[in-house]
């Protein structure tokens, strides 16, 4: 029977999704919702059903069983990382494959705490801390203290620790404490926030880093064992609430910029390290594994999102796999492994090349927080080169009204160069010679981020 | 009577009193057909209306022959009362009430919280009375309290004698004063049931409360039962000695209602009148019925077709019978030799209601009133014992006798003696080492295995070749927990509030499963199976069942019943609607008691309410906390009439004497938990707490709207309306039930738990 | 502040019917409860407690799901070609033709009369916790330019708006908690102190010529 992949998604992965199918042979089926009606991801599929929401399980597995769909690619948001939908999948009496890691994988991992636990058995720097909920006022000060203490050793000039409630995320119930003498106000102010918010009252503490770098260890893993790396990002630039705007591939680049350590001995590391968990946990799909990388050149485990994420693009650029032509595509990757494909190559045959930027377009202000923009975009022309690939779920033939249900994300650049200092300047070249133009409601001008990412080219890579 | 003596004012008069005689008949039969009764009141009307066209003499001859008839049907009526006729008699509006009583047996009384329709609540009256008997043309003349029902002759503020649940409390505030002011009181209940509404102080929690006070209310108390309608009853019921007129009714429900029930008739439906009368026989609710089966202690004989409100000797009996019956309660409290002396001195007396051959002080010193309390204890735990008790044979029994005083006497020197000992050595190690601290976490700390099923032991995992090893999860869970068999199926489920908090259909593995059958999106608590609390709510392997070998039976023969608890055993497995077992919760050990929904309905009858005594016993023994977990209760189970009814009494007795024994009992609901045992030995609970979605309350919505006539909202009796009422005293998530429990037991219990 | 109320009237006699398309909640197999044409009721009882007429069942993921009717009138354009087979979200099925109710008409006519707090945008709106327990409390709170009476979602970020016209009461309450809003309908209805006896005027005169 052929495979027919049901994508769980939309916007520009929903289409590289669709294209890894294509390139691999797989029938697919997307799914969307009213709002999605014009979208790219629609015109562009063969069968496409409409849904009541992305996020409901319900109507995407009972697509998925009326369309004879035999897998699930849930991209990247949505449910690519919920256990739940996993095992589900996995479990119903019409299985469908899940394609991402184990159910289990997920779940163990999805969880920080957890997963700050097995890095530490592995000896696996995270960041100073509790690895468990804690729940006692007289424990939670003891803690506090000992991180001051250890920012007081490391000579840090202004110490401070982080009170989040365990239960929560995304940025929600978290406080900065920056003396021991406040620290007892803020952790009962988080302790009931989070007894309110999420009914469990346990909280973690960790030390606050700042000047630091976020960077990323793309692996690839098959359900044989084989576990293989595509080498390092660098998502540092980031708008308020965390969002990535620019990636790099690789890490660092000491060649462009100097760094106060030893960059690429923290590289090897971080990669080192991030290989060593996938084994131990027999982590079998595509994933990223996330750190912070202080001035001292210290890295933390932060966590790890098994599951595509959205700047695989880059790491898959600089890649050269021997014996086969052009770079490789990680989404394709994906699907295959799933399916119980072997990896075909090994750590050895994998070589990378040159520098690789990402760029993400959105609609938004970035003088004025990040503040979405809504309204119709009437012209949507990318400059085109063959160092660049523009990812896009915008029709290039009709005025495109952006969904305001989602994220006002527009386009992905994904550009390359032999070197940083090239990729930076065709990234310029990129952004000045890209064109969008839009009105909203009030009849005003789009505004995108274009400027934004101008500006922070300059900064890319450099500590 | 001869008919030449009357004059035409009298000819009325007699007519009045054939009609009235008559209409009783009807109102007794409800038929107009039975005797040809409705012929005579034909001709009653006619008489009446030709009266000054006839002939005197004649008017007089048809009197005095229609007077024959009806006195030839009342006979035959007397000879062959049926159950549902003793219903319809007391329900006459001809028969005798509360009113009748206090000005016909008591010298004179004032109403006390209000009088007529301008009360607290005219459906209970309470009034401060002197009674007096005659002892060699001598006049003693005693204080009293009398509490009872007014049923009043159809005026509506009466209510029909539904006392709502600020007339219970009226009734409890009078009860105290007789017990400050030392005077005994007179119960009398006239009642169909008690006005199930649920507003402050609501309908079971007030009852309940009244029957708590009542356990150990300092004075002697006799209640006398004319309409004895269930929990209504009990709410001025708990009484040292029971009377009840030869005529009244004691039932657990009202024959329509068990019928209602019996021949599942659907809400509007007409019950078959047969159905109702059958099933009034089955319920065993007559005098004699009640007197057999130990429930009352005497019957007060009226006249053959019923008192009513002009049977002047009635009156006197029932005054003879009241001041004998409280003679008797002090004097047996007082001595044993003075109870002798005045059954022999009554005995002599011939029979006379009229005079007494003593006079008999009421008044009791402190030691008397102990024993008051100790003979009304045994009196109430003895009730309903002996239905439903498989015993242990021979050696067997005589051994766990054995075993169960050397319990008692272990527990006794351990706490009695050892334990204020080690109290002070504890505090003196608390206050010098930083134990408390490590006491604390361990307080606050959620289940953890039921918040996520991350629990890592990460030295468990597998290393090596992984190559054609099965795959299992890489992290070893702490156990394994109970999974409700709910979750096998592969279907999704609507969340009722789905609408209102925009919850998505739950895939029911996971519903079940890891959400404890509680929706994520907005907590509605789906019900789960009884063994899903059994499994999480307490430490591993500590949960030890006892007593299961008092089983339920079908005490009063109620037809096709054995039937129906045969099906129920089979189908649980179990044979009664508790479980009461030892367990621990982060090792304090308790004693439990659990009625769950499968078996009956989680109903109480005799051998329920005798589980529940001994586990209420054993943690009062063994000086453990005392959880009662109510999966679902539907009542008193009505096919044990009042043999269930008692069971109030009783078990409330049993809870009263732990509680003051320095217990700690916590109430949790569940589900539905409705009428008697709410009403009782559950709402008297000063820690009642209920899981979240569960319903309390005292009586269902349909009942309530066909009592009351009202509709009521459909959140009516949810768990957070009974926190607003203040009945419960919060409301706890399923999935920190066993935390929450922790918390309680130590923070209600402190450290010198469970024990003054 | 006037209105013709009489010719306002006279457009609703003409024409008292509004027609409620209705769309499938979500996929799955589609059975049909009513005919074209058949009378259907809404929820009724003092709580709306008792559902309306059932007008069809979704059977997904092997959940039967059951719709029923909110309000009532003759269904029309019902899509009888759907029954039994798998549906889509969001596909039209039938539309009611309503009759409106003496109370609707009260409702359309005062959106003429009160003041509009509309959506600045398409998106999804919730009241602020503090109004909305101000709402449920009071029923019709008093509000002040400056207030943040409603949080807007959009595109995930959540916003305060910010109340700027005259001060008076909340009158009404346009929008279910966290429903999707088009731009420029109206959220609240809000009414200034002094003009309350005539929006009263205003609903009793509808309600006598009303029938």
């Amino acid at each position: 029977m052929k495979e027919r992949i049901l994508i769980a998604n939309r916007g520009e992965i929903a289409i590289r999704i669709m294209q890894a199918c294509e390139a691999l042979g797989l029938d697919h089926v997307v799914v969307y919702t009213p709002e999605d009606r014009y979208s790219m991801h629609v015109r562009m599929a063969a069968k496409a059903f409409q849904i009541a929401s992305y996020k409901d399980p319900n109507d995407i597995f009972e697509v998925a069983d009326h369309a004879k769909c035999t897998a699930i690619h849930p991209g990247y948001g949505f449910f690519s990382e919920n256990f739940r939908f996993a095992r589900r999948a996995a479990m119903r009496s019409r299985p469908v494959r899940f394609i991402g890691p184990r159910w289990e994988v997920i779940r163990d991992l999805g969880s920080k705490i957890n997963t700050k636990k097995v890095a530490k058995d592995l000896g696996i720097p995270v960041i100073p801390g509790t690895d468990r909920p804690i729940y006692n006022e007289i424990e939670a000060e003891g803690i506090a203290e000992w991180l001051f203490l250890l920012q007081k050793e490391q000579g840090v000039t202004h110490p401070s620790i982080l009170v989040k409630a365990s239960a929560g995320g995304g940025g929600m119930g978290i406080e900065e404490v920056n003396h021991l003498n406040t620290f007892r106000r803020v952790y009962r102010r988080i302790q009931s926030y989070s007894k309110r918010q999420f009914g469990d009252e346990g909280v973690l503490i960790e030390q606050c880093l700042r000047d630091y770098h976020h960077l990323e260890v793309q692996l690839v893993c098959s359900q044989h064992s084989e576990i293989s790396h595509f080498g390092t990002r660098n998502c540092t630039i980031q708008s308020t609430g965390r969002q990535k705007r620019v990636e790099v591939a690789p890490g660092f680049d000491p060649d462009y910029c100097t760094y106060p350590f030893n960059a690429q001995k923290v590289l090897e590391r971080i990669v080192a390290y991030s290989v060593k968990m996938a084994k131990h946990v027999q982590y079998d799909n595509v994933g990223t594994w996330e750190w912070v990388v202080t001035r001292d050149g210290n890295p933390y485990l932060l966590e790890v999102n098994t599951r595509i994420q959205v700047e695989n693009g880059i790491s898959a650029r600089i890649a050269r796999i021997k014996g086969t032509d052009g770079y490789p595509n990680i989404v394709k990757e994906q699907i295959r492994v799933a399916f119980g494909d072997r990896l075909g190559y090994s750590q050895e045959d994998i070589s990378f090349s040159g520098t690789s930027i990402e760029l993400r377009i959105v609609a938004e202000d970035a003088r004025r927080g990040f503040k979405p923009w809504c309204g119709a975009i009437t012209r949507f022309a990318p400059y085109q080169a063959d160092w660049v690939n523009v990812h896009t779920h915008i029709p290039p033939d009709l005025s495109y009204f952006i969904p305001t249900e989602y994220d006002p994300n527009l386009a992905l650049a994904i550009i390359w160069g032999q070197n940083t200092a090239e990729a930076v300047e065709r990234a310029h070249i990129f952004i000045k010679n890209t064109q969008i133009e839009g009105k909203d409601s009030h009849d005003q001008t789009i505004i995108t981020n274009l400027p934004y990412l101008q500006e922070k080219l300059n900064d890319v890579l450099k500590f | 009577m001869p008919a030449k003596d009357k004059t035409m004012m009298d000819s009325g008069k007699l007519i009045t009193q054939l009609y009235d005689r008559a209409t009783y008949l009807i109102d007794i039969k409800k038929s107009q057909d039975w005797g040809n009764i409705g012929d005579i009141l034909k001709n009653l009307h006619q008489v009446r209306q030709s009266i000054f066209d006839l002939d005197e003499q004649v008017v007089f001859e048809q009197l005095e022959q229609l007077d024959a008839q009806i006195s030839d049907l009342e006979g035959r009526l007397a000879r062959s009362i049926t159950p549902a006729d003793v219903v319809n008699i007391v329900r006459s509006p001809q028969r005798f009430t509360l009113m009748d009583v206090l000005e016909n047996v008591y010298d004179s009384f004032t109403e006390l919280g209000g009088s007529g329709d301008c009360n607290v609540d005219p459906a209970m009256v309470a009034a401060r009375a002197t009674v007096s008997r005659r002892v060699k043309d001598k006049l003693y003349t005693h204080q009293i309290m009398v509490i009872g029902h007014e049923k009043g002759r159809g005026e509506e503020f009466r209510n029909g004698g539904c006392a709502r649940p600020w007339g219970n409390d009226k009734a409890l505030r009078y009860m105290h004063t007789a017990e400050t002011e030392g005077i005994p009181i007179h119960f009398y209940i006239f009642t169909p049931g008690s006005y199930p509404i649920e507003d402050y102080p609501g309908a079971a929690q007030q009852i309940a409360r009244n029957l708590y006070a009542m356990a150990k209310l300092r004075t002697p108390m006799i209640s006398f039962i004319s309409e004895g309608g269930s929990g209504g009853a009990e709410a001025i019921g708990l009484a040292d000695m029971r009377l009840m007129a030869s005529h009244g009714y004691y039932s657990v429900i009202s024959p329509e209602g068990a019928a209602a029930i019996e021949g599942k008739i659907r809400e509007g439906h007409k019950v078959p009148k047969e159905l109702i009368e059958h099933c009034a026989a089955q319920l065993r609710m007559t005098a004699r019925d009640n007197l057999e089966l130990g429930t009352i202690d005497r019957v007060v004989q009226e006249p053959p077709l019923g008192a009513k409100r002009e049977d002047y000797a009635f009156f006197r009996r029932l005054r003879y019978e009241m001041i004998r019956a409280t003679d008797e309660v002090v004097l047996q409290a007082k001595s044993f030799r003075a109870m002798r002396t005045y059954a022999l001195k009554m005995d002599d007396n011939d029979g006379s209601v009229e005079e007494f051959p003593v006079g008999v002080h009421w008044e009791m010193d402190r030691s008397e009133i102990r024993r008051l309390l100790e003979l009304r204890s045994e009196k109430y735990r003895r009730m309903g014992q002996g239905f439903g008790i498989e015993e242990k044979k021979g050696l067997l029994a005589g051994l766990s006798k054995a075993k169960e005083l050397a319990e008692a006497g272990y527990y006794e020197l351990r706490y009695g003696l050892i334990r204020p000992h080690e109290k002070n050595v504890k505090k003196v190690i608390s206050e010098v080492s930083s134990e408390g601290s490590t006491f604390l976490r361990k307080v606050t700390e959620p289940v953890r295995a039921m918040y996520e099923f991350v629990l890592p032991k990460t030295e468990d995992v597998r290393t090596g070749p992984m190559e054609g090893v099965e795959r299992r999860s890489i992290f070893i869970e702490e156990w394994e927990p109970y999974v409700s068999p709910l979750a096998n199926e592969d279907r999704t489920i609507t969340c009722p509030n789905a609408e209102k908090s925009g919850c998505q259909d739950l895939w029911v593995p996971d519903l079940y499963g890891e959400f404890c059958g509680v929706c994520p999106t907005c907590g509605h608590h789906f019900p789960l199976e009884y063994q899903w609390y059994l499994e999480n709510l307490f430490d591993r392997k500590t949960l030890k069942e006892f007593n299961t070998h008092i089983v339920s039976q079908n005490p009063l023969r109620f037809q096709g019943f054995d039937a129906r608890l045969e099906k129920d055993i089979k189908k649980t497995g179990r044979r009664s609607s508790i479980i009461t077992f030892d367990a621990g919760v982060n090792g304090i050990k308790l004693v439990g008691a659990m009625l769950f929904s499968d078996f009956r309905n989680g109903t109480v009858g005799s051998a329920e309410g005798e589980k529940f005594v001994r586990a209420c016993d054993k943690a009062r023994i063994t000086r453990r906390p005392f959880l009662a977990y109510i999966h679902t209760t539907g009542g008193i189970r009505i096919n044990e009439g009042t043999l269930g009814v008692v069971q109030m009494p009783k078990c409330t007795m049993a809870v009263r004497e732990y509680i003051d024994s320095g217990g700690l009992y916590i109430v949790v609901y569940d589900n539905n938990s409705y009428a008697g045992p709410v009403a009782s030995f559950l709402g008297c609970s000063p820690y009642q707490f209920a899981i979240r979605s569960s319903r309390i309350g005292f009586a269902g919505p349909r009942v309530i709207r066909e009592t009351t006539g009202q509709d009521v909202p459909p959140d009516y009796h949810s768990a957070h309306n009974a926190l607003k009422r203040g009945h419960i005293q919060g409301i706890w998530d399923r999935r920190e039930f066993r935390k929450r429990l922790y918390e309680a037991l130590v923070t209600m219990g402190g450290p010198n738990l469970y024990y003054k | 502040m006037d209105i013709d109320l009489n010719a306002l009237l006279e457009t609703y006699r003409k024409n008292p019917f509004e027609d409620h398309v209705l769309q499938s909640v979500h996929t799955g197999i589609i059975t049909f409860k009513v005919q074209e044409d058949q009378e259907v009721h809404g929820p009724e009882g003092k709580w709306h407690q008792k559902p309306g007429t059932l007008l069809y069942q979704l059977e997904r993921e092997n959940n039967i799901k059951k719709i029923y009717s909110p309000c009532s009138g003759t269904i029309i354009d019902l899509r009888r070609d759907l029954n039994g087979s798998f549906t889509e979200a969001g596909v039209d099925l039938m539309s009611i033709r309503h009759r409106l109710d003496k109370d609707e008409v009260i409702d359309r006519i005062l959106r003429d009369v009160l003041i509009l707090f509309t959506a600045p945008q398409r998106a999804r709106y919730l009241l602020s916790p503090e109004f909305a327990v101000k709402i449920e409390k009071q029923g019709q709170p008093s509000i002040q330019p400056g207030d943040e009476p409603i949080i807007m979602s959009l595109m995930k970020r959540d916003t305060n708006l910010v109340y700027s016209s005259t001060p008076g009461v909340i009158y009404k309450v346009y929008f279910q908690q966290g429903a999707l809003v088009e731009e420029g309908a109206p959220l609240l209805g809000i009414c200034q102190e002094e003009n309350l006896s005539y929006i009263q005027q205003v609903v009793n005169k509808i309600k006598t010529e009303w029938e």
